[in-house]
């Protein structure tokens, strides 16, 4: 406590600033950290929870992954022994019509034995609607609406509520409105309850349900009731607890996850430079107090453990501000992460309150302080060793030794060595994850000596440019690299992260370009929902013959997806007629023979995969796919790999009529529409609006409405790389604010001098401009050559089992060239504030320094 | 249905030799090979509402063997609205509900027959018959209800989980052999007193007109007129199947 008082409260007092803008490093990191993975969480609990509430006394769920299951299946169900409750369920999100109330999460359920599952819990004098269900059973517009709801839109029994319905808008009648609590509070509130029968009308589901919930007889276990349905339905039906599902949901959404995971991973390491540096520069001033500590006595370890103490508590209140700063910027994060989540995977979700898992609260602290205490052992070694005696004297303190250079060059070479052995002799995914971190390393230890041979490289050109500003500029990097290695690290860092990011965004966008030309050549597109992942709504099968027969239709596909379960992971599959789809579209093929691959799938003798399922899966030609269905165990022979970016995890194409044969369902969820030659495209949409619109819901996209589409949502998932190129910025300006407050008070007496024998306010202002320039020039330099090694390594990271997406390396250039501008005026602009501190340090003061 | 709760008849069928006895007696005397009635239910709630229910009821085969629809005529939201029961002898009954605003059937599960037949004080369960040999019987001795003397005769179901009741009590009116009282009990928990009266003898057949039950629990009673009661009429088999339900004949 006595080293704390005599040592560290001082500097502190003295860099009040200083010591600001190293927990500002920290609090970055961690609020981005904890923002990211709280939306992540309240999104993913959002769909838990709203599955939890809705779930009731359900024990077990049965359902055949997205596509739903023939109603016969309810009866088999509900004969079992083991049953005490089974009730059919059809849940759909629906838009309200109602401006500003978004969508309402329709359960369609069996009134008649729902109750023994679910507690509707209805305000006096509605309980007749469950009590004595006929009228609303009778009815196909009744509909049982949450007081959360009802409040929000002034609805009262007897009210009418509109819905998208497949048939169109359609008014509801409200006959009953459910207390606030429990079930009603699945979904934001946003729930309502119909019947399953209206329900399978009114969604175009055929005589399917989504799925059935159970609850067992008393004494029989849930696994024990699992297994024993299970060898009643065969393998084609999931059976699982509702905890289930979120699990499922998890796996679908690991893209989401392991970006989340890339981004906090850089930016701990970020964290740790910024840390590194603001310590080794604390250090470096106040050697003389530390010489002077040493000198009377203080031993080595307390030196070193004051250090320490100093990162961990900098880390610890970093930390802590850190998690309420990501609890704040966490919200509106949750809201672009939940509108992704719902475009991309069709999950209903609907986060009304953000997650507080304490772990995650602990684990952001945790890391924080373990980050700042890594960034801070290095400074805090180096000052347990400083030398008394060397100590006390002036000058060479920024100044990296030849040996201390050689040392790490030589420590670098190796880790690099390595790095390339193991990503060249390396089997599996640890050898080249290992690779990937030993080239960070290695990089990150080769900073000074590229940082200081570049500066000399400026040096000339900065001469040029102004022959004494930039001169000075240039040498106070030469002189001092230690000052600013860190902060060109951390700036280096950054920009690499970006420029992976960029690099694999243009190219997916380039190849999901090239896949969009190739396959969505249709020329009008018919689809049930805004969001085409969505499968509340179906067209019934005779859709797609009105359509054919439409004046100016050439050919239709029908097209049914759907995720199945393969290898216990949800897949998405594609049911369409293989023959017409591959006379229209332009397969890109990656393994096999387009013509025998499109020949056995249409003869329903194979499946086409996407090369993202193949690298996920590890599937290859002539592999057998098992796939459960509601009509058992489906085998067949993968006989084609070809890229198809339909979902995120891959697919399996399948000819309709095999789905049609196994599934037993011929609802359909969009039609491709192709016209005649020379046909009128939007007389064409107009009759088929006509025509089909007005019976069923329809959205009639054309071929580019639907390109844009997609790219539309492609950019949202781009829009994590922008919330990257901020942080670039932001750790930019913080780290060069850093080097720059210390690289003038480290020369307050130089730039005292030079203000003394002449030099004006605008020389040394440029000065130190030109010092944040060189510092912006060189982090690009060496972040753009990083990022475009580490861009490598990201292709590569790509391809494994865990994105499963392959791309062609291609560098970012129009973006790396767009950072040129941001870095250097973001750099420019952190060095405002110094160079007019500086201008306006007291003369007297400045040479009395030291 | 001669008897709207021909379960709980049924179910009363009275125990040891004695009970069985009377009970099959009273099933031998009520036999038809068909019935066709028209029925209003009124049901009064504990907060003293009324709602009303009307419907034409057709059953073809009697006792434990019988198909029975139930169409509803009132009120206008559920007119047409349909219910097709068949019964077996040994096991619960098959139903269907038929609703035309939807063109839809759905099969009502076994478990769901404890639930109220579309809030009235019955179960769907109440509306099933079943075949003595569900039962064990015992006499329990006399009693007088209304002034007239019974027999009071305990059964319970021999399979526990096939009923929502433990055991039921019937009074069964020595001259006539007609039921006149049953309740129905949960351990020791009355669950439905259910209550016969309006005796007339139609086509030799002593029939009550009215009956009324009462719900214990939720306070409430359902209380059910018979009109235009006929028995032993021409049905066809084939008018009481899903297709002819569908059909809205």
């Amino acid at each position: 406590m006595r080293l704390v008082a005599l040592l560290t409260w001082p500097y502190l007092r003295r860099h009040k600033l200083r010591s600001a803008l190293t927990i500002a490093g920290i609090i970055i990191g961690v609020a981005l950290f904890v923002a990211m993975h709280t939306a992540n969480r309240t999104v993913m609990a959002a769909f838990q929870t709203t599955v939890d509430r809705i779930a009731g006394k359900t024990e077990l769920q049965i359902s055949a992954g997205e596509t739903g299951f023939p109603e016969d299946i309810l009866e088999k169900v509900q004969s079992h022994p083991y049953v005490r409750a089974a009730a059919p369920v059809i849940e759909a999100v629906v838009a309200t019509g109602i401006p500003g109330q978004g969508n309402l999460l329709v359960l369609g359920v069996d009134m008649t034995g729902d109750q023994s599952l679910r507690d509707y819990d209805l305000e006096g004098g509605d309980e007749d609607v469950v009590e004595d269900p006929l009228v609303f059973l009778a009815q196909p517009d009744s509909i049982i609406v949450s007081r959360v709801f009802a409040g929000r839109n002034r609805l009262e029994t007897g009210s009418r509520l509109p819905l998208e319905t497949m048939d169109g808008a359609r008014r509801f009648t409200v006959r009953g409105i459910m207390r606030a609590g429990g079930m009603v509070s699945a979904y934001g509130g946003n729930l309502a309850v119909m019947d399953v029968y209206a329900a399978q009308m009114v969604f175009g589901r055929g005589r399917m349900f989504d799925r059935i919930d159970l609850a067992l007889q008393e004494g029989v276990g849930i696994e024990e009731g699992r297994k024993s349905l299970e060898r009643l339905l065969g393998p084609g039906y999931q059976i699982e607890t509702p905890e289930s599902r979120g699990k499922h949901f998890e796996s679908i959404s690991t893209a989401l996850s392991f970006s989340i995971n890339i981004t906090s991973v850089f930016a701990l390491l970020i964290g740790i430079f910024i840390i590194y540096n603001s310590f080794s520069t604390a250090v470096t001033q106040r050697r003389g107090e530390i010489g002077v500590l040493r000198a009377l006595g203080a031993t080595r370890g307390q030196v070193l453990g004051l250090f320490l103490a100093e990162s961990a508590a900098a880390g610890l209140i970093g930390s802590v501000l850190g998690v309420v700063c990501g609890r704040l910027m966490a919200r509106g994060m949750t809201l672009f992460m939940s509108g992704l989540v719902e475009v991309s995977y069709g999950a209903n979700q609907r986060p009304d309150e953000l997650a507080a898992e304490p772990w995650l609260m602990a684990l952001a602290v945790g890391l924080g302080v373990v980050a700042s205490v890594l960034g801070g052992l290095l400074p805090a070694r180096a000052a347990a060793r400083v030398d008394p005696v060397r100590a006390l004297q002036k000058g060479r303190t920024q100044v990296m030794t030849a040996g201390e250079n050689r040392l790490r060059r030589r420590l670098a070479a190796a880790i690099l060595a390595a790095a390339l052995g193991l990503l060249v002799f390396g089997r599996g995914n640890a050898p080249f994850y290992v690779s990937y971190i030993l080239l960070v390393v290695a990089l990150v230890l080769f900073t000074p000596a590229l940082a200081l041979r570049l500066a000399r490289m400026l040096r000339p050109a900065w001469k040029r440019l102004r022959p004494v500003e930039g001169v000075l500029a240039a040498d106070s990097l030469i002189q001092a690299p230690r000052r600013t290695s860190a902060t060109v690290a951390a700036l280096m860092l950054s920009l690499a992260m970006a420029v992976g990011f960029a690099g694999i965004a243009s190219a997916s966008r380039g190849s999901m370009n090239a896949w969009m030309r190739g396959t969505m050549n249709f020329d009008l597109i018919l689809t049930t929902s805004e969001t085409l992942s969505s499968q509340s709504y179906r067209f019934p099968p005779e859709v797609a013959g009105e359509v054919a027969s439409i004046e100016g239709v050439a050919e239709i596909q029908p097209v049914r997806f759907g995720r199945i379960m393969l290898r216990g992971r949800p897949t998405m599959m594609v049911a369409v007629d293989v023959e017409s789809v591959a006379r229209r579209i332009t397969f890109q093929v990656v393994e096999g023979d387009v013509s025998r691959m499109t020949r056995l799938a249409r003869e329903g003798r194979g499946a086409i995969v996407s090369d993202t399922l193949a690298l996920i899966e590890g599937l290859k030609l002539g592999d057998i796919l098992e796939i459960e269905t509601p009509s058992g165990p489906l085998r067949i022979p993968v006989v084609g790999t070809t890229v198809d970016y339909t979902d995120q995890r891959g697919t399996i194409l399948i000819d309709r009529e095999l789905y049609r044969r196994w599934w037993k369902d011929d609802s359909l969820n969009i039609v491709r529409v192709y016209l005649n030659p020379g046909a009128d495209r939007n007389a064409a949409r107009e009759r088929i609006q006509e025509r089909i619109g007005a019976r069923h819901r329809l959205f009639v996209l054309t071929g580019a409405e639907m390109r844009a589409y997609v790219e539309r949502v492609a950019d949202q998932w781009l829009g994590m790389t922008y919330m990257q190129l901020a942080v670039a910025v932001l750790v930019a300006i913080l780290g060069i604010i850093n080097s720059l407050t210390v690289s003038i008070l480290d020369r307050r007496r130089e730039l005292g001098v030079l203000q003394a024998v002449g030099a004006t306010r605008a020389q040394i202002r440029h000065t130190i401009w030109m010092e944040a320039l060189s510092i912006g020039v060189i982090g690009l330099i060496l972040g753009l050559a990083m990022g475009t090694v580490l861009l490598y390594y990201d292709f590569y990271l790509l391809r494994l089992n865990i994105v499963g997406l392959r791309l062609d390396y291609e560098f970012p250039v129009g973006f790396s060239l767009s950072l040129i501008p941001v870095i250097l005026g973001a750099a420019f602009v952190a060095a405002l504030w110094p160079a007019e501190s500086a201008v306006r340090a007291s003369l007297v003061e400045a040479l009395e320094y030291e | 249905m001669n008897k709207p709760a021909l379960w709980l008849l049924a179910a009363a069928v009275a125990g040891a030799d004695d009970g069985r006895r009377i009970v099959e007696e009273s099933q031998r005397r009520a036999r038809t090979s068909s019935q066709r009635y028209e029925g209003t239910l009124e049901v009064f709630d504990a907060r003293g509402r009324i709602t009303a229910k009307r419907w034409r009821y057709e059953r073809l085969g009697s006792a434990g063997d019988s198909k029975a629809v139930l169409r509803f005529t009132q009120p206008p939201e559920v007119k047409d609205v349909a219910l097709l029961v068949v019964n077996h002898p040994d096991r619960a009954s098959d139903q269907w509900m038929w609703t035309p605003a939807i063109q839809r059937e759905r099969r009502i599960a076994l478990q769901d027959r404890s639930t109220r037949f579309f809030g009235t004080d019955f179960s769907f369960e109440d509306l099933e018959e079943r075949d003595v040999d569900q039962y064990d019987f015992q006499l329990l001795g006399e009693d007088r209800i209304d002034g007239a003397l019974c027999w009071k005769i305990e059964s319970r179901p021999r399979k526990s989980r096939s009923s929502q009741y433990t055991h039921t009590v019937g009074w069964v009116r020595k001259d006539n052999y007609v039921y006149l009282q049953v309740e129905a009990f949960r351990g020791g928990e009355l669950i439905r007193r259910l209550r016969w009266s309006d005796l007339e003898r139609i086509q030799g057949i002593w029939t009550a007109r009215t009956m009324e039950v009462h719900d214990a629990r939720r306070k409430s009673r359902t209380v059910m007129r018979l009109e235009k009661l006929e028995y032993n009429t021409p049905l066809k088999p084939e008018d009481f199947t899903l297709q002819t339900l569908r059909r809205g004949t």
